[in-house]
């Protein structure tokens, strides 16, 4: 029998033995009452979308003064795609530059099957990458918020952790690299939750990439009886001998059987890797669509109650206007990939999960002097209003279909709802409220329907 | 007092002087109620990623790690959240480096209280307490499977080998 089966058929034996439990909380079980999904993935759709080329489709009509308008989101949502100046798809060899568009995975797209905020807005704060990320994970404007710094208040992951009662490898996030201090929002720093209730966490792009492929891959796996026993009796000698509180090498509180099925994921990835089995999607040519790819890997093996994955190539806007729009239509392939997978290739997770995806915060609507290649001009994000337009979309279960909820003129939602949009859905959102840690604007995203 | 009478008191005063030299002193001495912890270790500090890796190689390889190697085993060890696991896979990673020198089985089991004494010198920079080394020797003696890879294993992932 192989250890995960082995792992997997005892966790079932003694779940018929199970006795009640104690959460930190001192509630008895967790919440399950209300969830209306087991499992939500939630995609940052980051590095910072403006609203022009993504809700409003208008292409290269409201940037770069020609009057090409269309739609280069088109799993997300609804819209024909721009007829002329295509330069956002794949280059066939000896044509034109991403002149040939990568072809849509999902037949409908994701507005029609469920809900969209198209007028979300990023209401405090200054528009940077790691303040809408740190938004987005803990539903707090951290405006105090620096890089190297976890954030201030709690996770929605420890907040799952902790009121929901999920284990670790229940709740990952998947960074799109380790920069940025994107490795630091697995947890906050706050006193009362932390590390104890944090996310697992991979940057897949590196752990699985070049670099893991020469510190990790073919890692030596000892024995489990005639080898680790040993090891880890010495091992908890050690470690007794040296009784400082506190004084261990971080952890996040993966128990010991976690932590061998972390290690044996790594290993199995590998493996994929080498037989072309990791399910990336059909276009792979950037950082995103590769840590989508890993993303489906963890969706496979870990089934988590909550998964987050960052995204973030959008941001070559800053300097390539033309990038820029490569990135936000294999953002979507990424995102339709996602969900067909979800759907296709998870069976506990079909019909069962709630996908919600945010841009971190917009960009500005007046460009900065920069050029590409094509002479279309670059944009920034630095905290303009048009840089605070953002939109929320959600799909799944008990999500309502084809429905629109908010406009320009009346925008509805707001960049710190997920968490608790999240805690609703997983049934904790009483928990969290009451935590008062959360902006006191913020509202589920169901309660705003 | 007159000359003569003085010289008469002279050999008084000489012998009162040679016996009042001979006077012993006594000393009693004390212990000081001192609390007895395995070992200080109250200023530790965590090691970097960095600093954990290149002793760590050193340790294993004893040559150091280069620069380049450096960088690119710490963003490995950034990648994942759980630093345990992270180090665990890249310290058995390293295990399967057919470079690692390590103490041959044989001088373990010949002598384990100088293998015992080295390991603790090598990974925790001191010297093993009586216990400690009392009970690696038991250990070593008692499990006959165990190898020098398996002692510098457990100590690479024991909690004080993270502190310095």
């Amino acid at each position: 029998m192989k250890r995960r089966d082995f792992i997997k058929k005892t966790a079932l034996a003694t779940g018929a033995i199970t006795v009640p439990y104690i959460l930190p909380t001192g509630r008895l079980f967790a919440q399950t009452g209300s969830q209306k999904a087991e499992h939500v993935v939630f995609v940052l759709f980051a590095g910072g979308v403006r609203h022009q080329e993504s809700i409003l489709q208008r292409y290269l009509a409201e940037s770069q003064d020609l009057d090409i308008e269309g739609n280069i989101m088109y799993n997300m949502l609804t819209g024909d795609a721009p007829e002329l100046k295509v330069v956002y798809g794949t280059t066939p060899a000896g044509q034109q530059p991403g002149i040939q568009p990568i072809s849509r995975i999902l037949q409908t797209p994701l507005d029609q099957q469920g809900t969209l905020f198209p007028e979300v807005r990023f209401s405090k704060a200054g528009t940077g990458h790691f303040v809408g990320l740190s938004t987005g994970v803990s539903g707090h404007y951290g405006v105090t918020q620096g890089l190297r710094q976890r954030p201030i208040n709690p996770t929605i992951f420890e907040y799952l952790r902790r009121f929901g009662g999920a284990k670790a490898t229940d709740v990952w996030f998947v960074g799109n690299g380790i920069g940025n201090s994107t490795p630091l929002l697995n947890h906050s720093e706050h006193p009362d939750f932390g590390y104890k209730y944090a996310a697992n966490f991979f940057a897949p792009n590196i752990t699985f990439g070049s670099k893991g492929v020469e510190f990790l891959k073919g890692f030596k796996v000892y024995h489990p009886d005639e080898e680790l026993v040993p090891i880890r009796e010495m091992q908890a000698f050690l470690n007794n001998s040296f009784n400082l509180a506190g004084k261990e090498i971080p952890h996040l509180y993966n128990t010991d059987e976690e932590k061998a099925d972390i290690k044996d994921f790594i290993r199995a990835t590998f493996e994929r890797l080498e037989n072309n089995q990791v399910s990336f999607p059909p276009v792979t040519d950037n950082g995103d669509l590769s840590t989508i790819g890993y993303t489906t890997e963890i969706l496979r093996w870990f089934k988590p109650k909550l998964t987050v994955v960052n995204m973030s190539s959008v941001d070559s806007c800053h300097g390539s206007y033309t990038s820029y729009l490569k990135s936000l239509h294999r953002g979507d392939h990424a995102v339709g990939h996602l969900w067909n997978f979800i759907q296709t290739q998870v069976p506990e997770m079909k019909d069962n999960t709630i996908m919600i995806i945010m841009p971190e915060h917009g960009r500005n609507y007046e460009p900065n002097p920069i050029t590409d290649e094509n002479d279309w001009f670059a944009f920034d994000h630095d905290s303009d209003p048009n840089s605070r337009r953002i939109f929320t979309q959600m799909v799944g279960p008990n999500v309502p279909a084809n429905l629109r909820v908010g406009s320009e003129a009346n925008p509805v939602g707001d960049a710190a709802d997920t968490v608790l949009t999240i805690a609703d859905i997983l049934g904790i959102k009483q928990d969290v409220l009451a935590t008062g840690l959360v902006d006191f604007n913020a509202m589920s995203l169901f309660d705003r329907i | 007092m007159n000359m003569p009478t003085f010289k008469r008191l002279i050999p008084v005063l000489l012998v009162g002087l040679a016996m009042g030299s001979c006077t012993e002193e006594k000393y009693t001495y004390g212990v000081n109620d001192v609390i007895v912890q395995p070992t200080d270790l109250s200023g530790k500090k965590s090691k970097t990623p960095e600093q954990y890796l290149n002793i760590l190689y050193a340790n294993l390889n004893q040559r150091a790690m280069s620069a380049n190697q450096l960088v690119k085993a710490t963003d490995v060890i950034t990648s994942i959240g759980d630093k345990q696991v992270a180090y665990e896979t890249v310290i058995s990673k390293f295990m399967n480096d057919p470079d690692i020198i390590l103490p041959s089985e044989e001088s373990m089991r010949n002598d384990p209280e100088s293998f015992v004494k080295e390991t603790y010198q090598r990974f925790f920079v001191r010297v093993p307490t009586e216990a400690e080394k009392t009970w690696m020797i038991n250990f070593i003696n008692s499990n006959p499977d165990v190898t020098p890879e398996h002692v510098y294993y457990a100590f690479a992932i024991a909690n004080e080998y993270y502190f310095y």
